[in-house]
């Protein structure tokens, strides 16, 4: 018999462990699917409840993570189902890119409490249990809209809804065109719908790519390091990786070329680049130096300006190289002026905002004032706070708009290519559940009142 | 007295819902009886002549697979046959028929005079009889008494029936026809949850007063379609042209005159209208800023000068209704044959039945048609067929059936109405299909045909059309999917007209024909036979063209069904269920559905809300009992 709880027979994938920074993060996969799923991203086969060490490899063949993989066969898991469970390095990125792949592998992310409730269902919990159960689903679930809202951010949601109401209207025409034949709307034919289709379509890609800027957290965001010399910009980067990667020394114009490091904080990537200070030079190696310092930045997600805070021009100091990042580098490029050296100047350490750039008080060499920097980076790409449950909410995001996007693209080609409304209708029905599961499904009542009050209907 | 004979199924009502319950149930070998008001009327189109339409033929035609009347009484009737959305996909096309209502009802009387185990009794109904809480009969007028273990209730509008004409208004059934005021009152008595809606009609216009000099003239199709999986083309009496008129800002502006007499406006009238179906005063009132809005004239019949002026349904008084019609090109000068009016009955909650459409607080009565607040004849058959059906596997003691919504628009009609009820008169749009591509009117005879023959509702003759034809499409798409053609060959450069690249590899003629340019006729007779049964062909391309999409349909099938199979209990208390919020719980305790499925379906019930039903019923121990009594 099969095990009852997985009534829609669905495989469920989700990070299991607390968010935050264990060193260990597991991904647990429940399901009829769980051991294909699982045996294709480690790249063996898994002997029941056997611990293989082996690397998670995504499904274009990239390693994500090396780790543990272990199978619990049905019943005998924590579900009751088949079970597998990938024992990663933690860090929210990668135990975040391994569900993915679970579900590029035909996994979806479970709900709030799925896994207890598919434990609970099969005799795997108690009565006392599953009293929590309920507590849980419930308050996830208002948890995880709240969630969702505030990763989501005012705007960027409001976005995500008036894209939902674009689709309504979409279809309000398209299936009026279906259903209404005789009512003189063929908006399929008049070629209206395809135009729509298309702005629509746009109109999705921008609100993917915004939702995507989480991508920093995936790919990591690039901060180069620059500044006059001498005002400790080596020091910064030894601080911040935590090794004497740059030679550091007390004489101008020591870093002649750029050196690089890659850092992770709380599990989050991040490429620093270490450039040469910049100054009028009449140094040939030097002068290259600075000229690669202002390539590097130009690529940058954010700039480091690092300022000898104890030097009594420290302001004017920062304030001199404004326009001349302004005008090579353009002024959307985020800064953040480290006032350097506070061991010396006396000044606590501390962040002021100005404006859109941060000022941050601190000293590379005695560490005081690093974990505020740190904070500061890690908000910059987006991980605002440790709870993790904006990073399931943004996966389930990125999801749902990555699958209506698909959906959108899929009906685009069969209205151009075989003028096929009904298979742009049935595309486009699925491209709104898809976005239904953000902002709550249409059902297909609500939409013939959105044709009726659209249209005048009626022979 | 007591009528001494005993009967299986008893159908009160010859209308649309009737007629196909009593054949149900009498091709099932049922003792059958029809209890209707008047014989004469048996089969009659109360409103429209004209039969199906989008989302309505796909009911014909599954009706027709289960061996149902209304498709070949349309083949026989139909004056008038088109195809809309023919340059749309297969999934959408829809036939639709104008029908001479003589013919229509002639051929369904013929068809109910011919059935075996079918009788039919002319008296009005006042009474079921109702004993130990279930069903046992009905009594007639003059108080005669049937009996019959299941009685099928297909009144129509006749229920509490009041026409309004202006701020007039009279008990009615239909223009010239009585009330079952009586059996309202009765019916009324019994736990149901009773709603009125409204309906109307426009006026009739006599043909011989109306210049077609300048209306735009609307033929038929060419070739002609058919409605019935057996008709044919010969069966088609002479063929009718409809017209095309349009109303005017001067029309509109009667129209606005008359609406402080209208009994819409004045709040005289309390039943829900259709907003698709609405009165030219609605219509006008609604979308103010429509300078002209279409009407269809079609023909009453070939025998009739009456003309059905579709588009102008009105309940404003007569004489804004002469002025208004008068208003309207070509007719300037036009007689009014009868009043338009607008009609309220009572209906019931459909939500108080099973998906067998019995009711679920009278054991062995069920109810079909506009009673349970749908509106249209497809809708009605449709209804009919399915309690007739379910009434004689009662009385054979086999369990319910009825469509899933995968299955068959029927399966969506049913499920819309138990599971979320109506606030409006109910009518079929393919929009309300998810499963849309599947639930085509090319293939209800394939996924109809094979249940309807086990339930014995379908004969030998279309059984045996139905084989053939069934193993055409197999065998032929089964040739397609192992018959190659080869680049560089003179079949290839054939197709290469079509294509816009060469060739580049081997490719099956099941694949070729994926390719949105190119049709069965361009590949059948590359290598080998064509088929000659072209329905067979055509369903093989059509599943060749629509195979993802219906692949990933199945697979949306799949994964839902077991909700299917989880039976929530018919006493389930919504208040116990922790965690639901108080606007599910309201929704699920008016509802109550019959499965999980049914309950994730009803609007506002969340992904959480299953699981917190699911983990419910868990805790209950009903969550095994359910599934158990699906399995056994």
């Amino acid at each position: 018999m099969t095990a009852l709880s997985s009534l829609d027979g669905d495989t469920i994938a989700a990070i299991a462990t607390a968010p935050g920074r264990g060193g260990v993060g597991i991904v647990r996969l429940s399901g009829p699917a769980a051991l294909a799923i699982g045996e294709q991203l480690c790249g063996r086969s898994l002997q029941p409840r056997h611990a293989h060490f082996c690397q998670f490899s995504d499904t274009d063949g990239s390693v994500l993570d090396s780790g543990i993989g272990l199978y619990f066969p049905a019943p005998n898991s924590f579900t009751g189902e088949c079970v597998v469970e990938l024992q990663g390095h933690g860090g929210p990125v990668i135990l975040d890119l391994i569900v993915r792949a679970c579900c590029n592998l035909g996994a979806r992310l479970a709900r709030a409490g799925e896994f207890s409730e598919r434990a609970f269902l099969n005799d795997k919990l108690d009565l006392a249990q599953a009293e929590a159960i309920a507590d849980l689903i419930n308050s996830t679930t208002e948890q995880a809209a709240l969630s969702a809202t505030r990763s989501l951010q005012g705007a960027f949601s409001r976005e995500v809804d008036e894209l939902a109401e674009a689709v309504t209207r979409l279809r309000v025409y398209v299936e009026a065109a279906i259903d209404f034949p005789e009512e003189e709307i063929d908006f399929l034919a008049d070629g209206k719908v395809a135009e729509q289709v298309t702005a629509l379509q746009q109109r999705l890609q921008q609100v993917l790519n915004q939702a995507r800027q989480g991508s920093l957290l995936r790919e990591g965001m690039k901060l180069v390091i620059a500044g006059r010399p001498n005002a400790g910009k080596s020091s910064l980067l030894n601080a911040l990786a935590g090794q004497d990667s740059a030679i550091v020394t007390p004489i101008e114009g020591t870093t002649r070329d750029v050196l690089r490091e890659h850092i992770q904080i709380d599990g989050m990537p991040l490429h620093i680049v270490d450039t040469a200070g910049l100054r009028e030079s009449a140094d040939v190696v030097e002068q290259e130096g600075i000229r690669r310092a202002w390539e590097e930045m130009a690529t940058a997600d954010r700039i480091l300006l690092v300022v000898d805070g104890s030097s009594p021009d420290a302001d004017i100091a920062s304030a001199g190289l404004w326009p001349e990042k302004n005008e090579r580098l353009g002024a959307e490029l985020p800064v953040t002026v480290i006032h350097n050296k506070a061991d010396r100047s006396g000044r606590k350490p501390t962040v002021i905002q100005q404006g859109n750039d941060t000022v941050i008080e601190l000293s590379a060499l005695t560490g005081a004032g690093m974990d505020l920097l740190r904070d500061h980076l890690k908000q910059c790409m987006g991980y605002s706070d440790s709870t993790g449950s904006q990073y399931s909410a943004r996966r389930r995001h990125l999801e749902a708009l990555e699958e209506a996007a698909e959906f959108l693209a899929a009906g685009q080609e069969q209205l151009a290519a075989a003028g096929a409304g009904e298979l742009l209708a049935e595309d486009l029905r699925h491209c709104h559940n898809a976005l239904g599961t953000i902002t709550g499904t249409v059902s297909s009542d609500e939409l013939l009142g959105e044709i009726f009050s659209s249209f005048c209907i009626g022979k | 007295m007591d009528y001494p004979q005993q009967f299986d199924v008893i159908v009160i009502g010859g209308g649309h819902a009737g007629t196909e319950a009593c054949l149900a149930a009498a091709r099932m070998g049922c003792r059958t009886l029809l209890l209707t008001h008047s014989v004469d009327t048996l089969g009659q189109m109360s409103c429209n002549p004209a039969i199906g339409g989008i989302g309505k033929s796909h009911l014909v035609k599954e009706v027709d697979a289960l061996g149902g009347a209304m498709a070949r009484a349309t083949d026989r009737a139909g004056i008038q046959f088109r195809v809309l959305n023919a340059r749309k996909g297969p999934a959408v096309r829809a036939t639709r028929a104008q029908a001479d209502r003589v013919l229509y009802r002639n051929a369904i009387r013929e068809m109910l005079e011919q059935q075996p185990n079918l009788s039919i009794f002319q008296q009005a109904v006042d009474d079921l009889l109702i004993e130990n809480g279930r069903v046992a009969g009905a009594v007639t007028q003059m108080g005669l008494r049937f009996r019959a273990p299941t009685v099928v209730l297909t009144t129509g509008t006749f229920l509490g029936g009041k026409i309004h004409i202006g701020l007039e208004n009279s008990a009615g059934g239909r223009a010239g026809d009585a009330p079952a005021i009586k059996l309202a009152e009765r019916l009324r008595e019994l736990p149901f949850r009773v709603e009125r809606l409204k309906t109307g009609t426009p006026p009739r216009i006599d043909a011989r007063s109306v210049d077609f000099s300048n209306l735009e003239e609307q033929w038929g199709d060419t070739p002609l379609p058919v409605m019935s999986f057996l008709g044919s083309v010969e069966e088609h009496p002479e063929q009718r042209c409809c017209w095309i008129t349009y109303t005017n800002e001067r029309t509109h502006e009667i129209i606005r005159g008359g609406l402080d007499r209208s009994p819409m406006y004045s709040g005289v009238i309390e039943g829900v209208g259709p907003r698709y179906c609405p009165s030219v005063e609605d219509k006008i009132h609604r979308f103010a800023d429509k300078s002209s809005h279409q009407v269809f004239i079609e023909p009453e019949g070939l025998n009739s000068t009456e003309l059905y002026p579709n588009g102008i349904s009105t309940s404003l008084p007569f004489d804004v209704q002469y002025e208004l019609v008068r208003s309207i090109a070509g007719f300037e000068n036009a007689h009014i044959t009868r009043p338009g009016y607008a009609i309220e009955y009572d209906f019931f909650d459909p939500r108080d039945l099973t998906y067998s459409l019995e009711t679920k607080a009278v054991p062995g009565l069920y109810f079909a048609g506009q009673i349970n607040g749908t509106t249209g004849y497809e809708e009605a058959a449709a209804q009919g067929l399915l309690a007739g059906l379910n009434a004689a596997l009662a009385v054979r003691g086999e369990e319910a059936w009825c469509p899933r919504r995968d299955e068959a628009y029927i399966g969506v009609l049913v499920d819309d109405l138990i599971t979320m009820g109506t606030l409006e008169p109910y009518r079929m749009f393919t929009s309300r299909a998810e499963y849309r591509l599947l639930l085509r009117e090319d293939n209800a005879d394939l996924r109809l045909t094979e249940q309807g023959r086990k339930l014995g509702l379908v004969d030998d003759t279309r059984w045996a059309r139905f084989e053939a034809k069934r193993e055409d499409i197999a065998s032929e798409s089964a040739r397609l999917a192992s018959t190659f053609v080869h680049p560089q060959t003179a079949e290839a450069s054939q197709l290469e007209v079509k294509l816009t690249k060469p060739l580049t590899r081997e490719y099956s003629l099941a694949d070729l024909l994926k390719r949105p340019e190119l049709e069965y006729a361009d590949i059948a007779g590359l290598k080998g036979e064509p088929l000659a049964d072209s329905q067979a062909a055509e369903q093989v391309q059509i599943q060749a063209k629509y195979a993802g999409y219906i692949d990933r349909q199945q697979d949306e099938i799949d994964r839902l069904r077991r909700y299917e199979h989880t039976l929530l209990p018919a006493d389930l208390d919504y208040n116990g269920v922790d965690g639901l919020s108080n606007e599910v719980k309201q929704k699920l305790g008016d509802a109550r559905p019959e499965t999980l499925a049914r309950a994730s379906r009803i609007p506002g019930v969340t992904p959480a809300a299953v699981s917190l039903l699911l983990i419910y019923l868990k805790k209950r121990g009903a969550l095994e009992r359910a599934t158990a009594r699906q399995s056994a």
